[in-house]
């Protein structure tokens, strides 16, 4: 599966205009000097064979040379642990916030709180990552100066200051909390119905009881697939984000690999992200088939 | 928004690089309102960059202005761009040609030394510039000038000699010519020590800090630190700026500066003549071949609007010849304005196909670009001309347009000589003739500006040059962009020179 996404990923770059060659050219650069570098970079061998020689150097954790000369895994070793950090802190309080919110909407099905969540939770899901971190520019920090608008690095190349990740863990956070927050009242809304639930709560438990006891046990593998997804599109507002707040993570790097057609490049960052994907989709899988398989 | 190719053209030409500078000139640095300056203090200042471009050599490519700074803060160039002289003395005190202007003896810098502390001589000069010569672009960077030929002469006394007599020599050496130590290896080259200002405290992902170079050649340098922070948008570094993180907004638009306009406690620093944004036509063959065409082209544009609109009016008018930063600019050739009736006759006389809709090639690659090219797609309708904006991606662009297409919008950060561009784009043959003009009058002028020694004489010829290139040229520049800096108050002494000019921060200094 990995092969064939990273073979497209070669291909579609092929497809655009332009090569690493011209675009990382000098302007005074002659036509022979282009043709030259172009030698040097692999560009007139055929595509599958560029594709042949970096996918099989792949395992030997060779990720390949940049078009301006650089070795991709030295790229991407400073910006990966900052996006690691970003994503996953928003990623741990999407879970927590749609757990919480989720549960406290299904407490009272139809109740107050739960036409809330539902509105607020759609609305939120439905602002892209950009508008959220616009807004929150706006409010936290150029109307009140509560935060830094712009990510600054210290010497060991991380954010100077925690409070610079605020605003953008908060703007890949809140759609994600939006979305997972409606998996996890659905999930529950279909617990609820199920024979044992229903029958905990004619047995007269408390709510909160039938809630977590009873019904969040059978909803968990709707839920980790559903947060497990989260983690695609959290990756995929990095690169809005990052740019929005300068923030030094690899969104950064992929926009300016893009606009090069730097194909190694490119396709660390896609394998970088596919391999985490990939291992949240296990997990999620793993989930399942803990409690199902617990059930039967 | 791509700035890289700016600054590519910037560093393969000349560029001014020599950013460098003034110092040597002199009077960058004339006091302001703020009273005298005062030493010390740390100056935060955010430069535009992509962490994809980010380059030490300095004398690679430097695509991002991050990078470019931090170079030109560390390393001196030869000489570097001036206010009243185009020219002024960096690492070079001085500069003399023979008599048949072909070699040119450079001395070096009383004092001039390594951060390291070890002195700089003839043979640390020749190895950067055979160096620097050898790069992909160096037979651009250093025209006529090939590496047997720069020799050293003594300790201090560097030659370089031209394969034709040239004048304007000491102009190519404001480019990228940075010295660095003789047989500094490449694996070396990103803590090398330089002669600059500052000396590099650390360097991390595009960012920096330098401290001041207290035994720097050139004079005092007010700043006790720098901080370089790059930024990836300009969006980005206006909101650090109206934030308060950094005190200097480098090169950060006109979008930036009209945010920024409402707010007192941020000046907008406006820098003249940074970029042109010519439309380009082709003369040897097409629709534009005709000079009638292209004379009523320049005449049925309208400047002030273009100014008003595309630049938000941070810019000025111009006048079809490119170099409008030269102290040498023919200011007395009349301005061209905007005259529908006669751009009809030029047209109708020269048989222009008026029923034809002409093909404008543009990009994104600069703010203005495209909007430039459409607002004077509906300038040229008013005058009966019907012109399609085709938008080209800029890989595309310089691969299939540039250089080759009839019709095109074409930008250049290089704005300080007038020289420059005739060398590089307009005489036959050039290497980027990019409206592929051929003028023996015009060649004639330009081999008669670099021969000639004599100042008053050489300007004389080179006022000649000009208006030959307003009168006939496929360059339609109708206006020239500002660069623009954001600062906070208390930082005086901010560079003004156009294109390069900017990243010369020894003189900046900082009120209390």
């Amino acid at each position: 599966m990995l092969v064939v996404l990273l073979a497209l990923v070669f291909a579609a770059i092929e497809l655009l205009p332009g090569d690493a060659a011209t675009a990382t050219s000098e302007r005074g650069e002659g036509a022979a000097g282009i043709a030259a570098r172009r030698h040097l970079l692999g560009l007139d061998r055929p595509v599958w064979e560029r594709f042949w020689d970096w996918i099989t150097a792949l395992p030997t954790g060779d990720l390949g040379t940049s078009a301006r000369g650089e070795r991709v895994g030295d790229l991407l070793a400073a910006p990966l642990p900052n996006t690691v950090l970003l994503g996953s802190t928003a990623f741990v309080l999407t879970v927590l916030g749609a757990l919480a919110l989720g549960i406290w909407a299904a407490a009272r099905p139809k109740g107050l709180v739960d036409r809330a969540v539902d509105l607020t939770s759609t609305a939120a899901f439905a602002l892209p990552e950009f508008v959220v971190a616009i807004g929150l520019l706006l409010v936290l920090s150029l109307w009140t100066g509560r935060l830094p608008a712009a990510t600054v690095t210290g010497a060991d190349g991380s954010p100077a200051t925690w409070t610079m990740l605020v605003m953008p863990v908060l703007a890949l956070t809140v759609p994600q909390t939006g979305w997972n927050t409606r998996i996890v009242r659905g999930a529950l809304a279909d617990q609820a119905a199920t024979p044992h639930v229903e029958a905990a709560r004619l047995d007269g438990l408390t709510t909160r009881q039938v809630l977590l006891r009873h019904a969040l046990p059978g909803a968990w593998p709707a839920i980790a697939t559903g947060v497990a997804t989260s983690t695609g599109m959290l990756l995929g507002g990095t690169v809005v984000v990052e740019t929005l707040f300068n923030y030094p993570g690899i969104g950064t790097v992929l926009a300016g690999a893009v606009a090069d057609r730097d194909t190694p490049v490119i396709a660390a960052v896609v394998a970088c992200s596919a391999a985490l994907i990939t291992v949240v989709l296990l997990l999620a899988d793993l989930v399942r088939a803990r409690t199902l398989g617990a059930r039967a | 928004m791509d700035f890289s190719r700016r600054q590519l053209l910037a560093a393969g030409g000349s560029l001014g690089a020599a950013a460098l500078l003034s110092a040597c000139g002199g009077d960058g640095a004339a006091p302001a309102a703020g009273g005298s300056p005062r030493q010390g203090g740390t100056l935060r200042i955010g430069a535009l960059g992509r962490p994809s471009a980010i380059t030490r050599d300095p004398h690679g490519t430097q695509g991002n202005e991050s990078d470019y700074l931090v170079i030109a803060l560390v390393y001196d160039t030869l000489t570097a761009p001036g206010d009243k002289d185009n020219t002024v003395g960096r690492l070079a005190s001085a500069f003399t040609p023979s008599k048949d202007l072909k070699t040119w003896r450079f001395t070096v810098a009383e004092g001039a030394a390594f951060h390291d502390g070890t002195p700089v001589t003839a043979d640390d000069v020749v190895w950067s510039l055979r160096r620097l010569r050898g790069t992909p672009s160096g037979a651009a960077r250093l025209p006529g000038v090939t590496a047997d030929r720069i020799t050293a002469d003594g300790r201090r006394t560097v030659v370089l000699v031209s394969d034709y007599a040239n004048a304007e020599l000491p102009l190519l050496t404001r480019l990228t010519t940075f010295v660095l130590k003789k047989g500094t290896a490449d694996k070396d080259i990103p803590g090398a020590p330089g002669t600059g200002p500052f000396k590099l405290d650390w360097y991390r992902d595009g960012n920096a800090r330098l401290l001041r170079n207290a035994h720097w050649h050139g004079g005092a340098v007010h700043l006790d630190a720098g901080e370089v922070t790059m930024f990836q948008s300009p969006q980005a570094m206006a909101n650090a700026m109206l934030s308060g993180q950094i005190d200097v907004a480098s090169n950060v638009g006109a979008v930036a500066a009209r945010t920024a306009k409402a707010r007192q406690d941020i000046r907008i620093v406006r820098r003249p003549d940074d970029m042109a944004m010519p439309i380009v036509m082709r003369t040897s063959s097409g629709p534009f071949a005709d000079p009638k065409v292209r004379e009523a082209m320049k005449l049925l544009v309208d400047r002030e609007a273009m100014v008003a609109q595309v630049l938000s009016g941070y810019g000025t008018v111009a006048n079809d010849i490119l170099g409008t930063g030269d102290p040498a600019y023919a200011r007395d050739i009349p301005q061209r304005r905007r005259d529908l009736g006669a751009a009809k006759k030029l047209l109708t006389d020269a048989g222009f196909d008026l029923s034809r809709t002409y093909r404008l090639v543009t990009t994104e690659d600069v703010a203005g670009l495209a909007e430039s090219a459409t607002l004077f797609a509906s300038q040229a309708r008013e005058a009966g001309v019907k012109v399609e904006v085709v938008k080209q991606e800029s890989g595309a662009f310089y691969q299939k347009t540039w250089l080759k297409g009839d019709f095109y919008t074409n930008y250049w950060g290089t704005n300080d000589s007038v020289v420059f561009f005739a060398s590089k784009t307009l005489t036959t043959g050039a290497g980027q003739n990019e409206a592929d003009w051929s003028d023996t009058a015009f060649d004639a002028a330009y081999r008669k500006v670099l021969a000639t020694a004599d100042r008053t004489a050489r300007t004389a010829a080179l006022r000649g040059l000009q208006r030959i290139e307003h009168e006939r040229s496929g360059y339609l520049l109708w206006g020239m962009a500002d660069g623009i800096d954001l600062a906070a108050p208390k930082v005086h002494g901010l560079p003004k020179l156009p294109g390069y000019g900017r990243v010369q921060l020894e003189n900046v200094w900082l009120a209390p």
